[in-house]
């Protein structure tokens, strides 16, 4: 049996997928990017294998996407993050019905991607330069209030007050934002919700310079985030959907484009012989 | 009381010019543009050359007579070369130059403006111009308008060419042949010496000359698959701002003669499904050459441009219809008038039909548009510009970007992003 993997290196997780010869998702790993970021990647893409009990061998081709993507010298070709994810939530998407705009909210940056009813890419937008509303900033946030990351969700929904505004598009500026808040008695809960309603708010603008068309699609580690997509929801005023997986969605479309790729260079030596 | 030292300490030799910041930043921008390349055209190596002994050694550039400093594409050339001056382009792409402007000007002012201005607050700035007798600052974007007095306060004499706002109207045009006549003026008191017939046709001979090697090159462009990258292009004519303009139309020339065999060879400069792209909008101006070079790095061929560092300060050309002194003159101002696509004119229709009609003939698969932060006009033209293009169906992916390097992953995620995306757009509609 072949297999075809794709590896998002990204700026906070690694995350792998692994198809097999049918473009069926075999299995998914997401681990900690850290800073000897390559030999975490192998270890990731072992530890996947490890669990489904597959051979480096039998991976056919191997697609690398994400900041680390040019870095990662083992793998068969590199990817923008961009082509990659919008194939990812294309095949995902089928399953909802098919989706046209994706969010994506990443470490350390935040897109938006248009894409036609084949799953290609007709218009992107990023932010620009700073990092401010990414995962980055709810990890940072989430620290000041002595919470986890994991526990922001929750904390969100259970918030019974009008969401605070956070003004500070800045981390370091909102961190002292969010101490003031705190400071003055506000709970958490409703300085947590005004946070994700500050990071939504970012996030519709972006997606409105590539176009909102249904259905809209949220990934990245953020999108496990309850609060945030309540938050998203609100302000999109449109119907959102969120993956089983939304932080691997990106490694799948590099998978599937693993095996295209493997399969047409099959056909053409074939063709050739 | 302190006692001072019996002798004064050593001062520290300053080190060679080749180890200073703006000389990294050349070589930097120079490695890239050679080394990331196979086959470059043996007769690029005169510009490299150029590049190297200039910006990387720092060599004088040699000069006689009159040196005349240009901020703008808007300065008339053939009037400075007829009264026996020479022009320089001062307009700086240095990162090192952005950051000494931005030790006086506003932070949010764009890296050209500060750039050059940070070049001509050093007077061992490089390129080494040598003395500016006079700078002629076209009044075109306000922030070169004002460039004016921060020019005159560095010590600078200037003198303000005034360009009006609009181009359409009748009394725009008189105005600006007014303007040119007054600077016609101030150049024969500074040169003494007087506009004739005979030297201004023979001023215009030369520009000519050297606009007809450029289209050529620019002809050469068209070719799919592609001939010479685009990389190179804007070498050439960023060379053009202070070469010696004869030496510099030989050299364009050696250039379009090596194209014309290398086309009669069959050989190709960029893979055949390349994405070809047209670049516009904030020009690339060495060693700035950070998207363009990105996005040949990336697998895509600039095949042309729409910028005042190139194809807008060299394709359009005088028509004169009488050879009588006013009316060459007055030709004279109308081809840097009526033809230019500047983004700070009010109307810009003139500017999205010229870019609908090269990416039309120049078979281009997208286009990318770049913007220096804290550029107005060419931000505002923004919108105008992509809906016209995408009405089309050219796709266009627009960049904020500046001088400094520290934007550069983000960019490459970007630029190979929308090249992927022109590929499939291909694959989707074989040609």
């Amino acid at each position: 049996m072949s297999y075809f993997a794709g590896l998002d290196i990204g700026s906070t997780a690694i995350k792998v997928a692994l198809v097999d010869q049918d473009g069926r998702l075999v299995g998914v790993h997401v681990a900690a990017t850290g800073s000897h970021f390559h030999r975490n990647a192998q270890e990731a893409l072992q530890t996947l294998l490890a669990r489904h009990g597959i051979a480096r061998e039998q991976v056919r081709y191997l697609i690398a996407t994400g900041y680390g993507r040019k870095l990662f010298k083992e793998a068969d070709d590199s990817i923008s993050e961009i082509t990659a994810n919008a194939l990812g939530a294309h095949e995902v998407g089928k399953a909802y019905g098919g989706v046209r705009t994706i969010i994506n909210i990443g470490g350390q940056d935040s897109k938006a991607i248009l894409i036609d009813p084949h799953g290609n890419v007709a218009n992107f937008a990023m932010n620009d330069k700073c990092a401010a509303g990414t995962g980055r900033f709810l990890d940072v946030t989430a620290r000041n209030l002595g919470l986890d990351l994991d526990e922001l969700g929750a904390c969100h929904l259970s918030s019974q007050g009008t969401p605070l505004s956070i003004n500070s598009t800045c981390t370091v500026f909102a961190e002292s934002e969010i101490i003031g808040l705190l400071a003055h008695g506000h709970g958490k809960p409703e300085i947590v919700a005004g946070i994700h309603y500050s990071i939504a708010r970012r996030t519709v603008r972006l997606a409105k310079r590539v176009g909102i068309e249904d259905r809209v699609f949220f990934d990245g580690g953020p999108a496990l985030n309850q609060g945030l997509v309540a938050a998203l929801q609100d302000e999109l005023q449109h119907e959102l959907v969120v993956p089983e997986f939304p932080q691997t969605t990106t490694a799948f479309g590099a998978a599937i484009l693993a095996r295209s790729e493997f399969l047409a260079e099959a056909s053409l030596s074939s063709s050739a012989a | 009381m302190p006692t001072l030292p019996a002798e004064p300490t050593a001062a520290v030799a300053p080190p060679p010019f080749s180890r200073s910041r703006q000389a990294r930043e050349a070589e930097d921008t120079l490695t890239h543009l050679v080394n990331d390349f196979a086959d470059n055209p043996k007769s690029m190596d005169y510009f490299y050359d150029l590049f190297r002994r200039v910006f990387c050694q720092g060599e004088s550039l040699e000069r006689e007579g009159v040196l005349v400093g240009t901020t703008c594409i808007h300065a008339p050339e053939e009037l400075i070369y007829a009264l026996g001056a020479t022009p320089v382009r001062l307009c700086n792409g240095s990162y090192h130059y952005d950051q000494i402007g931005a030790e006086f000007m506003p932070a949010k002012s764009c890296p050209l403006v500060k750039a050059t201005l940070g070049l001509l607050q050093d007077s061992h700035a490089v390129p080494r111009v040598g003395k500016l007798d006079l700078i002629v600052n076209p009044t075109t974007c306000d922030q070169k308008l004002k460039s004016s007095a921060l020019m005159t306060a560095l010590g600078h004499t200037v003198h303000d060419l005034e360009v009006p706002r609009s181009k359409d109207t009748e009394h725009a045009r008189v105005y600006w042949q007014r303007s040119v006549r007054d600077l016609t003026e101030r150049l024969r008191q500074l040169t003494g010496r007087r506009l004739t017939p005979r030297n201004l046709r023979a001023a215009m001979a030369r520009t000519s000359r050297a606009q007809a090697a450029f289209r050529v090159l620019h002809e050469h462009r068209r070719a799919a698959p592609s001939l010479v990258l685009g990389k190179d292009v804007f070498l050439v004519t960023n060379a053009f701002f202070f070469d010696d303009i004869d030496r510099w139309t030989a050299a364009v020339e050696r250039l379009n003669a090596e194209l014309a065999a290398r086309a009669a060879a069959g050989f190709q400069a960029a893979q055949t499904r390349a994405p070809r792209i047209l670049f516009t909008g904030s020009p690339p101006i060495f060693p700035n050459l950070k998207l363009p070079l990105l996005i040949e790095q990336s697998g895509g061929v600039v095949v042309a441009d729409e910028t005042c560092s190139a194809n807008r300060m060299l394709y359009d050309m005088t028509a004169v219809d009488e050879w009588h002194l006013p009316d060459m003159v007055d030709s004279l101002a109308d081809k840097y008038l009526k033809p230019c696509t500047c983004p700070t004119f009010t109307n810009n229709a003139d500017r999205r039909r010229r870019l609908l009609d090269l990416a039309r003939t120049f078979q281009v698969d997208g286009v990318v548009y770049q913007v220096f932060a804290g550029c107005q006009v060419y931000e505002m033209e923004q919108k105008s510009v992509a809906d016209t293009l995408q009405q089309a169906g050219f796709p266009m992916l627009a960049i904020e970007t500046d001088y400094s390097p520290d934007d550069l992953s983000q960019l490459t995620t970007r630029v190979e992003a929308f090249l992927e995306s022109l590929k499939a757009r291909k694959r989707h509609r074989p040609s």
